[in-house]
C-alpha cells in the first residue's frame, strides 16, 4: 500500500478492494495487493518466488474493471469514484497485476462458493490421513478447510489410488495421494535449482509427481520442495515421523555452514533439534536453504560432546581450569605464545579473543583457519567460514585469512613458539602435525567435540555449539546478523564468550563484562561498524554494516 | 543404445521442422520410436531426451500424458475401437467384446476401473517407484493383448468418424460402419479393405463450397487434380494484395471460427500488428476431437490442397513465415497425405522461399498429436506443439495473438475456417457475407450422427436449415421411425436440447425441430452451434447412460492441470457410474448439478464448461430419469473407509443400526 510520504518509484494505481479505494504500485499482483490490504487470499500453487501457473484455483476473487463510456472514459459514481463492471465469473488473483480502477471482492458469496468448491474437489481424492501426516499442523489444506471449506463431504465414491512412499530422491519421499498437484516443487526445481528432474506423469485425476529413474531428485536444494509443498505430499526423510510440528519450539537464527549466513528457523523440543528450515530474508537467502546446510546439525547432539573442563585429561572444575590456563600463559613470554581463532566464532567471541591478544601482547601472533570451497552459484559461498568478515573487521586475521599460519608452523618447529591457544580449531588442520603438538609446552583449547588436537590439550574447555549461543556474525556481503540459542549446551559446557572473559580476567584482572550485551557494547566502542547497535537492534533480518566489496565472488541469493 | 540407421535418418529429418525449439520434436520422435519398436521404453525416453537436450522427465511426462504412446508392447495387430457416444450408440461396446472373443483376448479387469494404481506394494528403490508404478496406472486406455501376442485391443475415445459409427482403427487404418458380425474379419483386414467408403452425393439442400470436392467423381487428392480445377489461383491473387486488405476481406466476410467458439476470424487476425517485429506463427487446428464432429478428416484426405492454399494465404495475411498443421494422432494417413501435399506445393514454389516471386517466404510442417482432446484448446495445442503436456495456458496473460507459440504472436484456426479463407479471397468478403445470415455468414459443415437413418456431413448455408429439416429431410428421419428424444447440437460438450420443449427467442417461441442451425439462435436456445457435430437421440435412449458415456469421455480427457476439472470431471463420471449400477440416491441429481456448477467458469480453459454443460443440461432436462434410478432417498452416513462397490451392495442389504444412537452404521463388509 502506498504511504503519503514515500515518493513512489513506480506509478501508483487506484484499486478498490472490498469497497475501499487504495493505491498500489503498478506491477503489484492482485493477490499481493489484497494481502497488503489485510485481505488474505488462500492459495496453493502461487508462490511469490516462482512463476504463476494459476492451476489450483484457490485464489479466485470477484474482479471488475471500470465501466467505460463510448469514448473510453470511466463512468463515475455518486462518490466520484469509477463504477465497476464486475466480471460474472470468479478470477484468479495470482496471475494478474492490479490495474487502474480495478475492483476486487475477496469475500463475496461468489468467492466463498468458489473456494468451497475448490476445497471440496481437493479433498475428495485426498486420503485424509492427517493423524499420521507430518504436515499436520502446518498444512494449508487443513488450514484453508477450516477457514474456507465446508464441514461435510458429499463424496460417496471410490477414491483414486496413487503411488505412496515413493522415494523421489535420497532425502525426499512422495505420497502422491496427498499431493494437490500445485506444481510448486516442479517449478522450484526448474526455476530456482535449475535442475529439471520433477514432472507430472499420467493425466487428469491420475496425475502424479514423478521423476525419471535416470535423473532423480538428489539436488542439494531438494528439501526446499518439502518446505514449499503446501500439503504433506513431499516429506523430508530426515524429519518424517520424528515429531509433531506443533511441539516444536522455533528459534530464529542463521546458518553457519558458509559465509552466506542463510536465515533459518531451528525446530527443537526439550533440548533436541528436529529440523532446520529456511527463514525468509530477501537480502540473504530468499526463502531457500541448501540440504547440506540444513541437515548439518546432528553433530551438536553427538554423545562425544565435551562436557567438562579437563587439565591434562583430568576433569577439573572451571575455576581450576581457568586458573591453570592463566598460569601457563603468564609463565611464557609474549614471543612464545600464539593464538588460533576461528572464522566460526561470533563477533563477540572474536572481540574477546582480540582482548586476550592485547592482554598477552601477541598482536601479530594470531590468525584464523580459512575454509575455502566452491561457490555453487546459488546460496553456498566459497568461504565456508560463516564469519570471516567479522574476523577481519575485528582484526583476528589479515585481509588474507590464514596467511600467518605458516609462521605458526615455523615457530612451533623451531621451538620459538611454546604454547598455542586454539579457539575451536583443530591445529592439525592449521599445518601442524601430531609430533609438532607434542613438542609444545602447552595447548589451551576450547572446543565442542574431540579432534586431533584435543588429546594433546593441556587445558581443554568444553564450549557451546552455534545452536547453543547468542551472538552476531557478518556474512560475506557485510551483513550483520545474529545467532540465537535454540538448545542449551550439554553438561558443564560454557558459552564461549564466558570462557574467554574468565580467561582474560585471570590473565589481566577484572574486565566488567557480565552479559553478552556488555561485550557487544564494548565491541561497538572499539569498532565503528557496530556503533549504535546492540544484539536486539540487529533484528531478525540483520543489517548491512560493511560496504566494502567482499574479496570473493558473491553468492547469488536465490530470489 | 543402438539406434537403427533408418530410424535415425527419420529422426534427423524431423528435428529441423522445429527451427525454434528442438523440444517441439518430442512428439514426432516418440511417434517414430513407437512405430519402430512398437512401444516406448524407459531407455527410449532417455535416448529421446538426450537427443533433444532435455531432461528425461520432460519426455516421460509426454509418454504418460498422450494415450497413443505405449510403454509396453501391444499385439502385432492393434485394434482401437471407439468408445465414445455415437459409436457406443451404434454398438461399439458389443463390437469390442466380439473382436476380443474372435482374437482370444481376455478383457477381464481391463477398463476404467482398472486404471487405478492398485494396492500392490510399491518399490522403495530410489527414484524408481514413481516412474515404474505408472505403467499400470492412470488415464491410459489399458490394452488387452491375446496370449499369443498376435492381437491387442484398446478402447479409445472419439476417433472422429461419428457419422460412420461404429468405427475402429486397425493398426493405422480406419474401418467404418462395422457390423457386429464383421468383428472376426477385422483381425485379417487388408490395407485395401480399409479405404474410406464413398458417401452419397450432396443433398439438394446443401451448398457445397468447402466440401465441393469431397466424394466428387474423378477427384483425387494430388496437386495435378487440384491445379486442373483452378487450384492455387487464390494464392496468386492474395499474394498480389496488400496484407491488410486480406485481413479486411476476412473481416468483411463475417467468417466465424468453425472450431467451436465461433470467434470472428478477421477480428482474431486483427490482433496481430501489421508491423509486428517478433516472428508470427500460424497453426491449423486439425486436432478434430469434439465427439460428434467428423469433417476435417474428409478435407484432409480428399482435398488437402484446399487447406494448404487457405493456410498459405492466411500466413501471408498475418505475416507468418512458419506454420504448423497440428493434426490429431489418430489420423496417421491424413498426416501422410498432408506431408505429400505439402511436398507437392513446395515443389511448385507455393511454399518455400520467395513464393511465386512475391518475396514472401513461408514454410508449413505437419505436427502429429497423440490422442489428447485437450490439444483442441488452442493454448493446450500450443503447449503440445512446444513439446510439452497440453496444459492450456492462463489468459491473461497468454493470449495466443500476443504470447502464443514460443511466446510469439500466433494465430490458431480450424481446418474448415482456413478453407473458407480461400473462398473469401475468391469471391470477396462482401459476397461471402451474403451466404448465410447476418452475423452467421457462410456455410457450415454439419455432422450428424446417432439415431438418424442417414447420418453424415452436410454443408449448408449457416441457418438455412432447421433442426427438424436436418434430421428429417437431410438425414432421412429418426432411425426406425422412432420418436425424437433429444439432440446435442454442437459436439458433445454442447448442452442437450429436449424434444417437445419450447425455446424462447426474442420474438417468438419455437420447438426443437424449428431451431435454425446458426450460431446465434442455438445460443439463444441455451446451447451452441459449437463444432457442428449434431448427435441425435431417439426415444429408446437412456439419458443417464448417455451422460455417463459423455462423462467418461471428459474424465478421460481432462488434462488434470487445474483442480475443478481434474477432480470434478472424474467425480461426475463416478456418480453416473454409481447411479447406473444401482447405487443412486435422490440427492444425486442436485449433487451432479452442483459439482458441474463448481467446475464451469472456474477453470483455466473452456474444458471446464465442456465437461460441465452435459451434466448441467442432462440433469436439468431429464431429471426424472436420474431420480427414477435412485434406490435411496439419502446416502448412508460417511464411514471412514468404504468403496462405491460396498455402497451399491449395501443398497440391497439391511442397514445396521448403532445401538446407542439408533442411526445407521457404516455399511457392513459384504465381501
Amino acid at each position: 500500500m502506498s504511504t503519503e510520504t514515500a515518493a513512489p518509484a513506480v506509478p501508483m494505481v487506484n484499486v478498490q478492494i472490498d469497497g475501499v479505494w487504495l493505491q498500489f504500485p503498478k506491477g503489484t499482483r492482485v493477490i499481493e495487493a489484497c494481502a497488503q490490504a489485510q485481505k488474505f487470499i488462500p492459495r496453493y500453487c502461487y508462490h511469490p518466488k516462482l512463476s504463476s501457473p494459476g492451476n489450483c484455483r484457490m485464489c479466485m476473487v470477484e474482479m471488475g474493471m471500470p465501466k467505460m463510456t463510448p469514448d473510453r472514459k470511466p463512468v463515475l459514481g455518486a462518490d466520484g469514484k469509477p463504477e465497476i463492471a464486475w466480471i460474472p465469473r470468479p478470477q484468479i488473483s495470482c496471475a494478474q497485476d492490479v490495474a487502474e480502477g480495478m475492483g476486487v471482492r475477496t469475500g463475496s458469496p461468489m468467492v466463498e462458493e468458489a473456494r468451497k468448491g475448490v476445497l471440496e474437489f481437493l479433498l475428495i481424492n485426498h486420503p485424509l490421513d492427517c493423524p499420521i501426516c507430518d504436515q499436520a499442523g502446518e498444512c494449508r489444506l487443513q488450514e484453508f478447510s477450516v477457514e474456507f471449506g465446508q464441514g461435510e463431504s458429499r463424496f460417496l465414491d471410490e477414491k483414486v489410488k496413487k503411488p505412496k512412499n515413493v522415494e523421489l530422491g535420497p532425502r525426499i519421499t512422495l505420497d502422491a495421494e496427498r499431493c494437490i498437484l500445485c506444481t510448486r516443487c516442479i517449478r522450484f526445481m526448474q526455476e530456482v535449482a535449475k535442475d529439471d528432474v520433477l514432472g507430472i506423469v499420467e493425466r487428469g485425476s491420475f496425475n502424479s509427481i514423478a521423476c525419471h529413474p535416470d535423473r532423480i531428485l538428489d539436488n542439494n536444494y531438494s528439501l526446499n520442495t518439502v518446505d514449499i509443498c503446501p500439503v504433506g505430499a513431499l516429506t523430508s526423510n530426515d524429519f518424517r515421523f520424528k515429531m509433531r510440528v506443533w511441539f516444536l519450539k522455533e528459534t530464529k537464527t542463521i546458518d553457519v555452514n558458509c559465509g552466506t549466513g542463510a536465515n533459518i528457523v531451528i525446530g527443537s523440543r526439550e533440548n533436541t533439534i528436529y529440523r532446520i528450515t529456511p527463514r525468509e530474508n530477501n537480502d540473504v537467502n530468499g526463502v531457500w536453504l541448501p540440504d547440506s546446510h540444513r541437515l548439518n546439525f546432528k553433530y551438536v547432539a553427538d554423545e562425544r560432546r565435551l562436557t567438562k573442563p579437563t587439565v591434562k585429561g583430568q576433569v577439573v572444575d572451571w575455576r581450576t581450569a581457568t586458573a591453570i590456563a592463566a598460569e601457563i600463559l603468564k609463565a611464557h613470554t609474549a614471543e612464545q605464545l600464539w593464538l588460533v581463532a576461528s572464522g566460526r566464532q561470533t563477533n563477540e567471541e572474536l572481540f574477546l579473543a582480540s582482548r586476550l591478544i592485547d592482554a598477552l601482547e601477541i598482536q601479530k601472533q594470531h590468525d584464523i583457519l580459512p575454509r575455502k570451497g566452491e561457490a555453487d552459484g546459488l546460496l553456498i559461498a566459497a568461504d565456508r567460514n560463516p564469519n570471516s568478515t567479522g574476523a577481519k573487521l575485528i582484526g583476528l586475521c589479515t585481509t588474507k585469512p590464514g596467511s600467518r599460519l605458516k609462521k605458526l608452523v615455523e615457530g612451533v618447529r623451531s621451538g620459538a613458539i611454546k604454547t598455542v591457544i586454539t579457539l575451536g580449531e583443530d591445529l592439525t588442520e592449521c599445518g601442524l602435525t601430531a609430533d609438532d603438538l607434542k613438542k609444545l609446552d602447552a595447548i589451551i583449547a576450547l572446543d565442542i567435540l574431540p579432534n586431533q588436537t584435543t588429546p594433546h590439550a593441556t587445558v581443554l574447555f568444553p564450549a557451546s555449539a552455534w545452536v547453543e549461543k547468542r551472538g552476531s556474525m557478518i556474512n560475506v556481503k557485510g551483513r550483520l546478523q545474529r545467532l540465537n540459542r535454540a538448545v542449551a549446551a550439554p553438561g558443564d559446557a560454557h558459552d564461549d564468550w564466558e570462557i574467554l572473559r574468565d580467561l582474560i580476567a585471570a590473565v589481566s584482572g577484572a574486565n566488567g563484562l557480565y552479559m553478552i550485551e556488555d561485550v557487544f557494547k564494548a565491541m561497538a566502542a572499539d569498532h565503528k561498524e557496530f556503533a549504535g547497535l546492540s544484539l536486539s537492534k540487529i533484528g531478525d533480518l540483520g543489517l548491512p554494516v560493511v560496504t566494502e566489496k567482499a574479496p570473493e565472488p558473491e553468492p547469488a541469493a536465490a530470489n | 543404445m543402438n539406434i537403427p540407421s533408418e530410424l535415425l535418418e527419420k529422426i534427423d529429418e524431423a528435428i529441423p521442422h522445429y527451427p525454434v525449439s528442438k523440444r517441439s520434436a518430442s512428439l514426432p520422435l516418440l511417434h517414430l520410436w513407437q512405430e519402430h519398436f512398437g512401444y516406448v521404453s524407459d531407455e527410449g525416453v532417455a535416448w529421446i531426451a538426450s537427443k533433444l537436450e532435455l531432461s528425461p522427465i520432460n519426455v516421460l511426462e509426454l509418454v504418460t500424458f498422450y494415450p497413443m504412446f505405449r510403454r509396453e508392447p501391444a499385439g502385432k495387430r492393434h485394434i482401437r475401437v471407439c468408445r465414445t457416444l455415437s459409436c457406443s450408440m451404434a454398438g461399439s461396446y458389443e463390437l469390442r467384446e466380439q473382436i476380443a472373443k474372435a482374437a482370444g483376448i481376455d478383457l477381464h479387469g481391463v477398463g476404467f476401473h482398472a486404471r487405478n494404481a492398485g494396492d500392490d506394494e510399491h518399490s522403495n528403490a530410489v527414484g524408481k517407484a514413481a516412474a515404474v508404478d505408472t505403467h499400470n496406472a492412470g488415464h491410459g486406455n489399458p490394452i488387452a493383448t491375446s496370449a499369443d501376442g498376435k492381437f491387442s485391443i484398446e478402447f479409445v475415445e472419439c476417433l472422429a468418424s461419428c457419422g460412420s459409427a461404429p468405427v475402429a482403427m486397425v493398426d493405422d487404418h480406419f474401418k467404418e460402419n462395422i457390423k457386429l458380425d464383421e468383428a472376426a474379419a477385422l483381425l485379417g483386414l487388408q490395407r485395401s479393405d480399409a479405404t474410406l467408403p464413398k458417401l452419397r452425393p450432396a443433398h439438394p439442400r446443401e451448398k457445397r463450397i468447402v466440401f465441393k470436392n469431397i466424394d466428387r467423381e474423378g477427384w483425387t487428392n494430388d496437386i495435378e487434380c487440384y491445379l486442373h480445377d483452378g487450384g492455387y489461383a487464390e494464392l496468386t491473387k492474395a499474394l498480389g494484395m496488400p496484407r491488410v486488405d486480406i485481413v479486411n476481406e476476412v473481416k468483411a466476410s463475417g467468417l466465424r471460427g468453425r472450431g467451436g467458439a465461433g470467434f470472428p476470424c478477421g477480428v482474431k487476425w486483427g490482433f496481430i500488428k501489421q508491423d509486428e517485429k517478433k516472428p508470427v506463427y500460424l497453426i491449423c487446428n486439425a486436432d478434430e476431437s469434439e465427439p460428434g464432429t467428423f469433417k476435417d478428416r474428409y478435407i484432409i484426405h480428399q482435398d488437402p490442397h484446399q487447406l494448404i492454399e487457405g493456410m498459405i494465404i492466411s500466413c501471408f495475411a498475418v505475416g507468418a513465415k512458419l506454420g504448423y498443421i497440428y493434426i490429431r494422432g489418430e489420423f496417421p494417413e491424413g498426416a501422410q497425405i498432408l506431408e505429400k501435399a505439402l511436398a507437392e506445393a513446395r515443389a511448385r514454389n507455393f511454399l518455400g522461399k520467395n513464393i511465386l516471386g512475391s518475396g514472401f517466404d513461408c514454410e508449413i510442417y505437419v505436427h502429429r498429436g497423440a490422442g489428447a482432446y485437450i490439444c483442441g484448446e488452442e493454448t493446450g495445442l500450443i503447449e503440445s506443439l512446444e513439446g510439452k503436456r497440453a496444459y492450456p495456458r492462463i489468459k491473461p496473460p497468454y493470449f495466443p495473438a500476443v504470447l502464443g507459440l514460443y511466446q510469439c504472436p500466433t494465430i490458431v484456426n480450424n481446418v474448415e475456417t482456413l478453407c473458407d479463407v480461400k473462398h473469401i479471397i475468391k469471391m470477396g468478403g462482401a459476397e461471402y457475407a451474403k451466404i448465410g445470415k447476418p452475423n452467421n455468414t457462410g456455410t457450415r459443415i454439419l455432422c450428424v450422427s446417432g439415431d438418424v437413418e442417414k447420418p453424415g456431413y452436410f454443408e449448408v448455408e449457416v441457418g438455412s436449415v432447421t433442426m427438424g429439416e436436418l434430421i428429417n429431410d437431410l438425414c432421412g428421419g429418426v432411425k426406425g421411425g422412432r420418436k425424437l428424444k433429444a439432440v446435442i447440437p454442437g459436439g458433445s460438450s454442447a448442452k442437450v436440447l429436449r424434444a417437445g420443449e419450447k425455446y424462447k427467442l426474442k420474438d417468438r417461441e419455437i420447438g426443437l425441430e424449428d431451431i435454425p442451425m446458426d450460431f446465434d439462435t442455438l445460443a439463444a436456445c441455451g446451447s451452441m452451434a459449437g463444432s457442428g457435430g449434431v448427435i441425435v437421440m431417439d426415444e429408446t435412449r437412456d439419458m443417464v447412460s448417455t451422460l455417463n458415456n459423455i462423462n467418461e469421455f471428459y474424465a478421460h480427457e481432462s488434462c488434470g492441470q487445474c483442480t475443478p476439472c481434474r477432480e470434478g470431471a472424474l467425480w461426475m463420471k463416478k456418480i453416473t457410474d454409481r447411479v447406473l449400477a444401482g447405487g443412486g440416491t435422490e440427492k444425486d441429481p442436485d449433487m451432479l448439478k452442483n459439482v458441474a456448477d463448481n467446475i464451469a467458469g472456474k477453470t483455466i480453459c473452456a474444458f471446464g464448461e465442456a465437461c460441465a454443460w452435459p451434466t448441467q443440461s442432462f440433469v436439468l432436462k431429464f431429471r426424472e430419469e436420474f431420480t427414477g434410478k435412485a434406490q435411496k432417498a439419502e446416502p448412508p452416513p460417511m464411514p471412514p473407509e468404504y468403496t462405491s462397490d460396498e455402497l451399491i451392495e449395501h443398497a440391497t442389504i439391511e442397514t445396521i443400526l448403532d445401538r446407542r444412537t439408533n442411526s445407521p452404521l457404516a455399511p457392513a463388509a459384504t465381501k
